[in-house]
Order: structure tokens, then C-alpha cells, then sequence
């Protein structure tokens, strides 16, 4: 609600009276409004068209039982601008990252310049707010106009649209350029937090966990970044309230209680990768609890107060008020170091005891306006050229999906990178990395978090 | 009718606010004549104006006929009645010129071409002694040529009958009594009928016209 | 024909302002019943209620959100008489005009992120009370004496948020009604009548004027009271999570990945509109409680009124107030431009525009759908508005109408957005589901359209339609009467309307982002996404850009009509405005 300025009226009627005003002028004015209303209007319309269009063209191309063939045509076929009508596609993805955001402008320009197809980044604050949104559809009947065509997720919000049905299945394999990904080897490309993929999504990049910490507080506190969990534990002991991580609603929250679940129970390791079961459950809650009891009163605020988004926990490092903490992308750090969100003094590491990795994908759904356009571009996101500017540190520093030995010289040349960053993680130290446990086991956590420590919306 | 109709007719007028009579009134006026209509604030000389010119609002609410040259106006629209509307106030039109002014009161299918509108105007100024003034702004007029200025706008659209609430009362005792008979002395030249109400015995006396006195029922 | 365009007007003006509200609050009764057959639920029960009931933290959800929401109003409502009665009649009157407007037009979520950059432990403030020797470490706010804001427990920080938002409209809603050139000669003559009977200015403000005053304001001070029990952006960004109000349990149960919690937050967008029913009626009471200490309090003769604690506490506010804009316009436009910016330092260690770069660079297409959706709610809201009070003067409205009406206008206002939001999305599915730009068009329309009534309201009835009638008197019609003598005298106020207009739609969040299902990005929502992102230097390159929208909608209105007027003086005296007496002379 922004509240009225009633009080600029009263000193302009005076103004008004005082002066009083040429009505010819007025009636232009008016004039001008009106165009302006009618051209808003106007493009309305042009938009409601396009969207007919559209579908149209979808309900006349592809038969139901038709196997997916167009898709691979219009990604091959290289069309110039003037040949088609250009088409639309809203691609819905989480809109807090500037270096993503970054990326998704270039990607737009060249799917632009190559397709003549509007690439359009509807940024989410929420990726569930785009989940909504082709439910909410889905439940009033609209089967072939949505307003999502592509949708970047994994885990649980690709487990959401699969039960409900709202991605459109099968679709991955006529994409030329996700052979690329090996999918035959790489079961990492078709399997989602446990969960298959079932053509749903195609893969679009990595992440493993890495912490990041500030070295002037570290040096001012006397401490050495933890690398274990319990090593953590003693880190916030000695330094109270310079840690925290988000409510597990959060991918990052819950990334890190399934990091310290893992690390905490070694011994019931392969628990976690089959679905969970309440005996399972219990067995690892234990430690876990008894960890985090001790870890909380030494958290930021006391554990009072816990964020709900990933994002704000690098803001927080930005700003100082946390010396550690973690990531999901590694290279997000010295881009984000870069730009000038967090300081110099940033340095990224791997914990010892292993770090949690996972792929992230891009669903189509299944009301999708622009399907063979959204293909088109989902092949390009998987060309070498695309995924090769994803990964470069000043860009998104996104590890590539892609399989080298796939690829050839002059495409693997394109992965090669500049010079390392002092904020960087090292990659020439290996790391144990650790598969996502099963997807069952994110809400059975989170769940069980929640019902412990609160509700904290 | 008969023919030789008044030019004013207020038949067994009653005006009521809510069910409640406010005043009643029976009278005429013939054109070149000026009718008094006297009373207390409150009296209800303003409403009445409001009545004949027809823009009577709610509460108030209408009895009996208003009369002009045999035809009763009771529904026909305040802009169809060609009744003219003179206040306290010249109540000059602030983003139009003196010219504009006089000029939206003409009735555009007698005058037709501009030309012919503004020689119209100007001699209508020099009459007033205002010539040379037509492209100012009334902002800057002087209160009497503000009124002279309302006057002339008013008599331009050729009115039937002038309707005057108190339009003296706001100019300054010198002023008053010279603005007054010009305004008379022209009213009474051009033919109409008015009706002027005041609380000023010197302007019903100035007007030469019949006076009623309005009494609260 | 122009009449009946103006009649027409005012039932458009009636069903834009009824039925979304209504049709979106039987959206959430359904799904809270347990009716919600996309997911399966189909019968209908209380089920939903009892699961709502058991929620951990209820009772503490809708404590925050009464706690919070009324005493941001009550707050805001003394401070405000404070500051009127400190000023009235001085000076300080006309510069407080000037300190406040501006903050009327910044969104909720705007002064909720930029008191962030202040006020939080590594703000401007801290960095201030740091001195440089003690190291780079913020305060971690474990033992001894720490920040209570932002996110504390108690709500503090949402609750001196909202007051600090809610102020400003509650001093210039009353110095509106205070301007009123009847109102404001009669309050003139009770001050110097105060005055000869030995009253001192405050008191004879506070005992003569303020009652006055206040029955005139006090449906806008009930939509506030509504507005802070159920505000959504302010609890999100500075509101405390263990628990937090009940208004973002709504939008986040309604946000959630689990889809069946959609039930509950209907249940809870119901229960929500209990809760700021239930504040009413607690306002209410205090209302009844002050009103007869004050009717007592009035005729004990004392000839002062808590004079030096009004003064000191007014002058407190002001302080506040230029020390925090102060303090925000610093640190927002620094944050924009900086480099690195490491605690404790009060300046950044560079200046570069990357962060400008960044912004900019996607900025067209939200820019444009702002502009578009602005332009196009806040022109369509001054025609109706403007034919509907044309319809007042021109076909009277019977009293129970014209109760509606009024009625009408504050229901959107009344009933708690996020409640009657998410149903409305529903329905907008079920019909048109394609329509985005319309669909959000009429979400904006709702919280514009009272707002234009409001502030054109108050102009249109005050003209003096003597003009009207001497227009008629000289043959015009109703329609050349509006055109030619109405709408040239009330420019002013028509652009100052069409300005409020605009920035209202500007600063809309929650209705674009839902209406349009996110497929319009606007400054704002854009803003609230960055918000949460990872940049507090992006964040701040949109907190300016979303300052500035407003302003330039403000200047527009304020500079046009001069420009206008200065044009014609300069030819004036020689032959003024040809072209416009022109077309009167041809008889238009």
C-alpha cells in the first residue's frame, strides 16, 4: 500500500487557481494519456494473439502419438529472422543471482540472433512461485497456453511436478546435444535426487558443496577454517554467532543437514540411498540432533533467527557479519568476490569429510505455449559453446554437465581456464564428494527438522 | 395561453427541502423589468434562482411552473433554458482571456465565422468602455471590470431572463452604486427580465421593480 | 448521453472495486473449506481449520501480527498529532509537507530493505559506533549488548518499520482534510478563540482542532490499522521467523513446493481476515476508551496540554526522521556505486558502476511493463474516478448508495490482500487464463482506483460549481461544461491524482507478481527478488530506481501545469494562448 498525497493536491489546486491552465494544452494531454492507455491496450492484445498463435501451431504439429522428431529439426534448422514469426519463450528461473541473470541475458541475445526466439528470464524470488503457477493452471484446464515453458529445478520441486504431472515426459532424449552429457554413463544426467528423470528435464549443470570463510576474521579470531563436521562444531564454540545456515526449506538449508546426517553417521551410510524408512530415520536423528542441539545457541543470533534463503547468506558474508560459510556453486564465490559482493579476503575450501553433489536441470511443462522454441533452446543451453560460457569464472563459473570425452578438440578447448583466483576453490586438492541421498530422505529431514526446532516461516 | 405571455412566470411556486415547504412564491416579470425578491439568509433566495434556472439539487425538490414566454421550463435542461446566471462573485473563467470568456458565452450558430465573433465582442467592450482588453488575462482585471467583464459574458448568450444572487455585495461602496446602474440601465436596455435577490434594500429600491419580501414558511 | 456515460461510470467504478475482492475471497473460502479439486480435495469440512489450529506457533503468529499492527497505528497516530500539534500553524507546518511526501511514494518493500542498510549490525550506524581500531569484526550480537534489529523475536523491528511508514500518511491524510479551505478557516478561528481564553497553541489544537480532524481521517486510520495487521513485505524482510506473523505464514504456505499446503493457507487467509477484524475491533475500543478520556479531559479547564512532552517528542520524530533519511540516502546511493566496502569503514574503498551495468542492462523490458501498467491503471482510474464524481453533481445518488459506495472504496483496503489475493488468481485462471496483462490491470486497478477517489474526492467536491452553472446559464451542456470549464480549473489535482495513481501501481508487489503469474516483471518485483538475492549492491541500484519512478511521476504533475501556465504568461499581455482562443472563437 503506498498512501496518498493528498497534501500535493491542496498546494496545486492553489497553483491552479492561481493561474489556471490553457485548455488546449489540457485536451493534449488528455490526448496523450489516452494514446498511451489505448497502446497499453493495444500490445495486450498483440500478446494475447501471439499466445493464439502459438498454440495453434503447436496443436497442428504434433499429434499425440507423434514420437518427438520436430524438436530435433527445429534445433537443427537454422532459421532466419525474417522467415517466422518470432516466438516466445518464458523461461522461469530464480532471478537472485546477477551472475545468472548475467548469463541468461546472453543466452537470450544468441538464441535471439541464431532462432529468433524471445528468450525471456522470468526471474523467481521462489522457484515453488513458478510450481504454483502451472498447477494452478493445470486446475483450471489450461492444457495448452501456460505462461511456463522451461523451469530450472531439481530435487524436490521436480519431484512436486512429477507427481502432479506437470512436466511434459519424455522430451530429453530428441534433444541433439544431450548425447553429449553420455547419459549411458552417466546416470548422474537422468537421475534427480534419487529420483529418475524419466525424460522429464535435461541436466544443465553441476555443483558440489564448498565452504567459503574470512581470512582477516579468522586471523583476528586466531582460528583455522574447520574441515569436518565436529571440527565445525568447535569453530562455532570458539567463535559464537559467526555461522549460521538456512531453514532447510532452502536448497542450501537442507544441503546442509544432509551433509551433516552423512558425515555424522558414517556407519549407516547406505541408508541414505534407498528410500527412507522411519527405523532409518530415527538411527541417524540421533546424532544429528545431538549435534545440532549443541550447535545452535552458537549459531548467528543464537539460532533465534535462521534465514530463508541461500542468497542471504553470502550477503551476510558480504557484509561481515559471518566469517564462514557455504556454497553450492563454488565459482559463484570469486565471481561474486568480482563484483564486489563479498570482500578480497574470501577464500573457498572443501571439507575433508566429503562434500554433497548434485545436477540441477530444466523441466518443460507439460501446458508449455512454445514447446518446439523451448527445445530449441534447451539444445542450446547443452551446446559446448553455451555450457563453456556458463563455466567460466566471470560469467557463472557453473561446473559443464558435458562429458569431455564426448566432445572434440576445438569443443574441449572451450572449457580451458584462466588464471585461478586467490577467493577460488583449488581444484587440483581432490575431494571426497557425496552423492544426494535419496529424495524421499529430503523430506523426511525436513520434516523432522522442522517438527524439533520450529516452524520458522 | 394568450398571447401576450409574461416573460417570466413563476406559477404558485413552492420549493421543499426534504417534504418541508421552504417558500413559496407566485410572481412575474416582463421583459426590461426587474424583479426584487428580498429575505433573511436562510430564506431561501438562492435555492430559488437555482429553481428557475434548473439546477435545483436534491434535498430540494420543485412545485408549480416556471414560466418563460409561455413555455414551461420544469424539464428542460439548465443549458436549454437560456436563463442567465449572475453571482456575488464574477466567477470569471481563469484559463480563457476577457475575449474568451465573452466568447464562450456566444451562441456559436450566430456567429459563425471568428471574424464575426470578435467584432461582436469588441463592440460589446467599447460599449463597456473594456476595449483594449480583450486578450488579457481576467486574473488582471480590476474587481469592477471583472464584473462588467461577468455581465457582458452572460448578456452574449443572449439570455431570456438574468438571474442576479446578491451581485453587488462583494464590490466596495464606491464601485457598488456605479456598477449597479450601468448593470440596471443595461439589463433593462437589452429586453430581459430579471430577478435579482438581495438582502440590500438600496439594490431593490435601485432596481425600480417590483419587491417581494420572502418569508421562511 | 453524457449523463448516463457518467452513471456508467460509477458501477464500473462499483463492480472494479467489488468483485475481485469479493470473488477472490470465495477463492480462499473454498480451498480453506477443503474443497480444491486439483488436489483431490472435494468434500467439504472443517478439516483444514483443526489442521491450521494445530500448528505450532499459531497463537504466537497472530500475537506478532495484532502486536505489530496495532501498535505500528497507535504509534504512528500519536506521533503524527504530535508532530500536527507541534507545527500547526508554525512554519514547520510547510517543511514537514516536504519531509514527508516523498516518503509516502517509496514502496513498503523499499523502506523495509533500505532501513536494512542502516540500521542492521554491519550498517551505517554500527559502522559509525565502531571505531576503527576494533577490527574488522562486526558485532555477532552474542553477549553483551546487541542489535534488536532486524529479525527480533518480540517484532520490534517490523513494528518501528511500519511506523515509520505509516506516519507520513497519517500527518498528511490529516493536514489534507486540515487544508480544506472551510475547514481550515473555521480551525484558524477556534485556535484564536483557544488562544483569547488563554489555551496554548498545542492545547487548543489537541482539544479543538485534533477532534475535528480525526472523524474526517478515521476510515483511512481503520484501512491502516488493516494494512499493518496484514502487511506482508515488512514482516519478510525485517520480521523474526520462530515464528513469524501470520500474514507471511499465508504467503509462504501458499509459496510452498508442497502444494496441499495451499489448503492451510487458505484456512489461514480466512483466519487473517479475523485478525485484522479482531484489531478493528480493538482500535475500536481504544477509540471509545481515549475519546472519553479526552471529552472529560476537554472541559477540566486546564490551559495546556503535556505542551514540552508533545514538543520534545515532535521534534524527536522529526530528527529521527531527517537522521534516518539522511542515513539511507547515504548508504543506498554508496552501496550502488561501491567497490569493497569492508566493516568498519564508512566509505567504500572505490566507486565503479558495475552494479548500475548489471541493472540496467535487463532493465528495459521491466521498466517498460511498469511504465505501461502504471500509465494504463493510473489514466483509466482518474476517467472513472472523474466521471464518477461528475455522476454526484449530475444524478445524485440515493444516501444508501452513496454508503456503498464509500464502503466499496475501502474494501479493498479492508480486506487483507493476502487474503483475497490468491483466490482472486484462482478464478483469474478459470477465466481468461491467457489475459496476464488484463488480469494484472485489474489487480493494480483494485489499490488504485480508492486512492485516485480518494485524493480527487476531496478537489472535485471542493470546486466551486457556481463555475458550472454559469457555464450552463450561457447554453453549455454537461459534457462542454466538464470539458471546457471542469477539467481546465482541476488540472492541478487531476495530475497530482494521476501521479498518486501511477506510483501506487508502480509499487505494487504481491498483485503483480500473482495476477501475472511472474510474467511480468515490474521495478518492484524485481526489487523484492533481489532482495533476497545475493547482492546488497544490486539490491540498492533497485532501491534507487524504484525512489525515482514515483518522483518522476510527481514532477510530471507538479511542473506540467506551471510549464503550462509559464507558456501562456510569456505571450500573455501581447496575445495570450491563440491557439485555445481559437477554438472557442470557432464556436467549440
Amino acid at each position: 500500500m503506498i498512501l496518498p498525497n493528498r497534501l500535493l493536491v491542496l498546494r496545486l489546486e492553489d497553483k491552479a487557481t492561481m493561474f489556471g491552465v490553457s485548455a488546449i494544452r489540457i485536451r493534449q494531454v488528455i490526448a496523450v494519456l489516452m494514446l498511451m492507455l489505448f497502446a497499453s491496450f493495444a500490445s495486450k492484445a498483440n500478446q494475447i494473439a501471439t499466445n493464439q498463435i502459438t498454440t495453434n501451431q503447436l496443436t497442428t504439429s504434433q499429434s499425440p502419438h507423434a514420437t518427438p522428431t520436430p524438436a530435433k529439426s527445429a534445433s537443427t534448422r537454422r532459421v532466419t529472422s525474417d522467415e517466422i514469426e518470432p516466438q516466445t519463450v518464458r523461461f522461469h528461473a530464480w532471478g537472485g543471482s546477477a551472475q545468472v541473470n548475467g548469463y541468461l541475458q546472453w543466452v537470450s541475445e544468441q538464441v535471439k540472433k541464431e532462432y529468433n526466439i524471445n528468450l525471456q528470464h522470468v526471474k523467481l524470488a521462489d522457484t515453488s512461485d513458478a510450481v504454483s503457477r502451472v498447477l494452478a493452471e493445470k486446475a483450471a484446464g489450461n492444457h495448452s497456453e501456460g505462461s511456463v515453458d522451461l523451469i530450472w529445478i531439481n530435487g524436490e520441486n521436480f519431484a512436486a511436478m512429477k507427481q502432479h504431472g506437470l512436466l511434459e515426459p519424455e522430451w530429453v532424449s530428441s534433444i541433439e546435444n544431450f548425447a553429449l552429457t553420455n547419459p549411458q554413463q552417466n546416470a548422474a544426467m537422468v537421475t534427480d535426487f534419487g529420483e529418475a528423470t524419466l525424460g522429464m528435464e535435461a541436466p544443465w549443470g553441476k555443483a558440489s558443496m564448498v565452504f567459503y570463510y574470512r581470512q582477516s576474521h579468522l586471523e583476528a579470531l586466531s582460528l583455522k577454517a574447520p574441515t569436518t563436521i565436529e571440527a565445525l562444531l568447535t569453530f562455532a564454540q570458539k567463535a559464537p554467532g559467526r555461522f549460521t545456515y538456512p531453514i532447510p526449506n532452502d536448497y542450501l538449508g537442507i544441503t546442509f543437514l544432509k551433509y551433516a546426517a552423512l558425515t555424522l553417521n558414517k556407519e549407516y551410510l547406505d541408508d541414505f540411498y534407498s528410500p527412507v524408512s522411519p527405523e532409518a530415520l530415527a538411527r541417524v536423528l540421533l546424532a544429528l540432533w545431538q549435534y545440532l542441539d549443541k550447535l545452535h545457541p552458537l549459531m548467528w543470533r543464537k539460532g533465534q533467527t535462521m534465514l530463508r534463503q541461500a542468497s542471504q547468506l553470502q550477503r551476510l558474508m558480504g557484509s561481515g557479519e559471518l566469517s564462514l560459510a557455504f556454497s553450492f556453486t563454488a565459482a559463484e564465490i570469486p565471481s561474486a568476490v568480482e563484483r564486489f559482493d563479498l570482500p578480497l579476503d574470501i577464500r573457498t575450501y572443501a571439507m575433508h569429510d566429503g562434500s554433497l553433489a548434485n545436477v540441477h536441470f530444466i523441466g518443460l511443462t507439460f501446458n508449455a505455449a512454445s514447446k518446439n522454441a523451448a527445445k530449441t533452446v534447451v539444445n542450446f543451453l547443452l551446446s559446448p559453446e553455451a555450457q563453456a560460457q556458463k563455466q567460466k569464472l566471470t560469467v557463472w563459473g557453473d561446473d559443464t554437465v558435458l562429458d569431455m570425452t564426448q566432445l572434440n578438440q576445438a569443443q574441449r578447448q572451450l572449457f580451458i581456464q584462466d588464471t585461478p583466483h586467490a577467493s577460488a576453490l583449488d581444484k587440483t586438492l581432490s575431494t571426497p564428494l557425496l552423492a544426494e541421498p535419496h529424495a524421499s530422505w529430503t523430506d523426511a529431514l525436513r520434516d523432522a527438522w522442522f517438527k524439533r526446532y520450529g516452524a520458522r516461516y | 395561453m394568450a398571447n401576450n405571455h409574461h416573460r417570466l412566470l413563476l406559477d404558485k411556486i413552492t420549493i421543499n427541502r426534504h417534504d418541508k415547504a421552504l417558500l413559496s412564491i407566485n410572481a412575474s416579470v416582463e421583459k426590461g423589468h426587474i424583479l426584487s425578491v428580498m429575505g433573511a439568509s436562510g430564506s431561501g433566495k438562492s435555492t430559488l434562482l437555482h429553481a428557475i434556472s434548473g439546477q435545483l439539487a436534491s434535498p430540494f425538490t420543485l412545485l408549480g411552473n416556471i414560466v418563460i414566454d409561455g413555455k414551461t421550463m420544469n424539464n428542460v435542461p439548465a443549458y436549454r433554458r437560456k436563463v442567465g446566471y449572475m453571482f456575488q462573485d464574477a466567477l470569471l473563467f481563469d484559463h480563457m482571456t476577457v475575449e474568451g470568456n465573452i466568447a464562450f458565452g456566444l451562441p456559436p450558430k450566430k456567429y459563425t465565422t471568428k471574424s464575426a465573433r470578435e467584432r461582436a465582442i469588441l463592440g460589446m467592450l467599447e460599449a463597456v468602455d473594456l476595449s483594449g482588453l480583450q486578450k488579457r488575462a481576467v486574473s488582471s482585471l480590476s474587481g469592477g471590470q471583472q464584473a462588467r467583464v461577468s455581465l457582458l459574458r452572460t448578456l452574449a448568450s443572449e439570455p431570456k431572463v438574468v438571474l442576479l444572487d446578491e451581485p453587488f455585495s462583494k464590490l466596495d461602496t464606491a464601485l457598488r452604486e456605479h456598477i449597479r446602474t450601468w448593470t440596471f440601465a443595461t439589463l433593462k436596455e437589452q429586453g430581459v427580465a430579471a430577478l435579482l435577490v438581495t438582502h440590500d434594500a438600496d439594490d431593490a429600491a435601485a432596481a425600480k421593480g417590483d419587491i417581494i419580501e420572502l418569508t421562511p414558511c | 448521453m453524457f449523463t448516463r456515460l457518467t452513471v456508467l461510470a460509477r458501477w464500473i467504478l462499483l463492480v472494479v472495486l467489488v468483485v475481485p475482492v469479493v470473488a477472490g475471497l470465495i477463492g480462499v473460502v473454498f480451498p480453506a473449506l477443503g474443497y480444491f479439486p486439483v488436489l483431490g480435495a472435494t468434500t467439504f469440512s472443517f478439516d483444514v481449520f483443526k489442521q491450521l489450529n494445530s500448528v505450532d506457533g499459531l497463537g504466537r503468529m497472530v500475537w506478532l501480527s495484532l502486536f505489530t499492527g496495532l501498535g505500528a497505528t497507535l504509534l504512528s497516530i500519536a506521533g503524527a498529532f504530535f508532530l500536527l500539534a507541534a507545527s500547526y500553524q508554525t512554519k514547520a507546518f510547510r517543511y514537514l509537507q516536504g519531509l514527508l511526501s516523498p516518503l509516502l511514494a517509496l514502496p513498503h518493500a523499499a523502506t523495509a530493505i533500505a532501513l536494512l542498510f542502516v540500521i542492521s549490525p554491519s550498517g551505517i550506524i554500527a559502522r559509525l559506533f565502531t571505531a576503527s581500531g576494533e577490527g574488522v569484526m562486526v558485532s555477532a550480537g552474542m553477549s553483551k549488548w546487541s542489535f534488536a534489529f532486524p529479525y527480533d523475536e518480540l517484532g520490534l523491528s517490523v513494528l518501528f518499520a511500519l511506523t515509520l511508514k505509516e506516519l507520513p500518511f497519517v500527518v498528511l491524510m490529516a493536514m489534507s482534510v486540515m487544508s480544506q479551505p472551510q475547514l481550515s478557516h473555521k480551525f484558524k478561528s477556534y485556535l484564536a478563540i483557544g488562544a483569547s481564553c488563554g489555551y496554548t497553541p498545542i492545547a487548543s489544537f489537541m482539544k479543538l482542532v485534533l477532534p475535528l480532524v480525526y472523524r474526517q481521517i478515521r476510515l483511512p486510520l481503520l484501512a491502516v490499522v488493516v494494512f499493518a495487521t496484514s502487511n506482508v513485505e515488512i514482516p519478510l524482510i525485517l520480521g523474526p521467523n520462530n515464528p513469524s506473523t501470520l500474514s507471511v505464514a499465508v504467503f509462504y504456505w501458499f509459496n510452498h513446493i508442497d502444494l496441499s499446503l495451499r489448503l492451510l493457507g487458505s484456512a489461514a487467509a480466512i483466519l487473517q481476515v479475523g485478525v485484522s477484524c479482531l484489531a478493528l475491533l480493538t482500535f475500536i475500543f481504544v477509540e471509545k476508551i481515549v475519546s472519553k478520556v479526552a471529552s472529560s479531559q476537554r472541559i477540566q479547564g486546564t490551559r495546556t496540554f503535556f505542551d514540552f512532552f508533545i514538543i520534545t517528542k515532535a521534534a524527536g520524530i522529526v530528527g529521527l526522521y531527517v537522521v534516518l533519511c539522511g542515513l539511507v540516502v547515504y548508504s543506498v546511493i554508496m552501496h550502488s556505486v561501491a567497490q569493497y566496502w569492508v566493516f568498519p569503514a564508512l566509505y567504500p574503498s572505490g566507486l565503479t558502476l558495475l552494479h548500475w551495468q548489471t541493472v540496467l542492462g535487463g532493465m528495459l523490458p521491466p521498466i517498460v511493463n511498469t511504465l505501461l501498467l502504471g500509465v494504463a491503471v493510473s489514466v483509466s482510474s482518474v476517467i472513472i474516478v472523474l466521471l464518477a464524481l461528475e455522476s454526484e453533481l449530475l444524478k445524485p445518488t440515493k444516501s444508501t448508495m452513496t454508503l456503498v459506495l464509500s464502503l466499496a472504496l475501502f474494501l479493498p483496503l479492508l480486506v487483507p490482500g493476502v487474503a483475497f489475493l490468491y483466490g482472486l488468481v484462482w478464478l483469474q485462471q478459470i477465466v481468461l487464463a491467457s489475459a496476464t496483462w488484463f488480469h494484472t490491470f485489474i489487480a493494480h486497478l483494485v489499490y488504485v482506483l480508492p486512492y485516485v477517489f480518494m485524493a480527487l474526492a476531496v478537489a472535485y467536491r471542493k470546486f466551486d460549481n457556481r463555475y458550472a452553472m454559469v457555464a450552463q446559464s450561457l447554453g453549455k451542456t454537461p459534457w462542454q461544461v466538464f470539458t471546457h470549464v471542469k477539467l481546465p480549473l482541476l488540472t492541478s489535482p487531476i495530475l497530482v491524482a494521476w501521479a498518486l495513481g501511477a506510483s501506487i501501481s508502480f509499487s505494487q508487489y504481491l498483485p503483480t507478481l500473482l495476477a501475472s503469474g511472474g510474467t511480468l516483471p515490474t521495478i518492484t518485483t524485481e526489487a523484492v527478488a533481489s532482495a533476497s538475492g545475493n547482492s546488497s549492491r544490486v539490491t540498492a541500484v533497485y532501491l534507487i530506481i524504484q525512489a525515482l519512478l514515483p518522483l518522476v511521476a510527481f514532477i510530471i504533475a507538479w511542473w506540467a501545469p506551471t510549464l503550462l501556465v509559464n507558456r501562456k504568461r510569456g505571450e500573455n499581455g501581447v496575445l495570450s494562448s491563440v491557439s485555445k482562443e481559437s477554438e472557442v472563437l470557432n464556436g467549440k
